[in-house]
């Protein structure tokens, strides 16, 4: 079924390939012998390079026990042999909203944009936080669980 | 409106009182436990993250419901919000399954003796298991 449907719909990559032979390798879901060499040449990075290879940070919980999360397990990658993304090396450039393309900033974007614009704001302020001071007077006591306070973390401990 | 903006505004407000106090409470017993101290506006900027992520999780939430036909929130929908960690996800599983249990724990008690009604926790967790029960309907 699923070569069928390949070969009606076929992508624009292999529509504008013309060689027929080409045409064929195209339909497997791996890359061509022609194409393995471009990206080969190109994109692959090699230990000439003198460059690392970038991995994303991997998720830890502190207050969970941690399951592997990533089914091909990145292969523990070898100490300096990898750059690992950062997501906080640039944080003083994220008190704005960065360009977009074609997808909007959504929602969940915008609140992690006005957090870096809060901190950014508190980052002088010493001792007294004008935060606390703003809600202290609309503070419902009936609203917050007082005296058994200490049962919220103890129930969010790993066993 | 002016009027109505206005209280609205004051809900928020006590609600962001309320969400900064219980914050302020978990930050002193990890403190306790870590032994480091939290700035003022390190809580301040946790609770107000707190605060804002409550939305996302609330429309998450409805449109989980929506999506499988339904006007309540289950805890099947509370769990799609963990779905991208395994960590998580196992945990936010065990904790459901431990509350449908002591639910059912509950409810049997009540059938004994269905005259009094006690406690005032109860009635959230009668609704938590009257949804429970409504999604095992469903599937």
């Amino acid at each position: 079924g699923r070569r069928c449907s390949s070969l009606q719909h076929k992508s624009a990559l292999s529509a504008c390939v013309t060689d027929q032979n080409q045409v064929k390798s195209h339909e497997s879901w791996s890359l061509s012998p022609e194409e393995f060499e471009a990206w080969d040449r190109l994109y692959r990075i090699k230990e000439s390079d003198g460059i690392k290879e970038p991995v994303l940070p991997r998720v830890q919980f502190e207050t969970l026990e941690n399951l592997e999360e990533t089914p091909f397990a990145l292969q523990r990658p070898e100490e300096g042999k990898v750059l690992e993304l950062s997501l906080s090396e640039w944080s003083l450039w994220q008190n704005q909203p960065l360009p977009t393309s074609l997808v909007e900033h959504s929602d969940r974007c915008h609140l992690f944009i006005r957090a870096m614009q809060m901190m950014e704001l508190m980052k002088h302020q010493q001792g007294d936080c004008s935060y606390e001071q703003e809600l202290q007077p609309h503070l419902h006591m009936e609203d917050v669980n007082v005296p058994g306070h200490k049962r919220h973390l103890s129930t969010s401990n790993p066993p | 409106m002016a009027a109505a903006g206005e209280e609205r505004q004051m809900l928020a407000q006590r609600l962001k009182a309320a969400v900064h106090y219980t914050v302020g409470c978990l930050c002193e017993e990890v403190a306790e436990d870590k032994d480091v101290q939290f700035s003022k506006q390190s809580i301040a900027a946790i609770s107000d993250i707190t605060f804002r992520q409550c939305e996302i999780f609330a429309k998450d939430l409805e449109m989980f419901a929506r999506h499988a036909k339904r006007t309540t929130v289950t805890t099947e929908d509370v769990k799609l919000l963990a779905r991208r960690s395994n960590s998580l996800l196992k945990y936010i599983t065990q904790k459901s399954e431990e509350l449908a249990s002591s639910n059912m724990e509950q409810k049997e008690k009540k059938k004994k003796k269905s005259s009094t009604a006690k406690g005032e926790r109860t009635p959230g967790e009668q609704e938590a298991a009257v949804t429970e029960n409504e999604d095992s309907n469903m599937a």
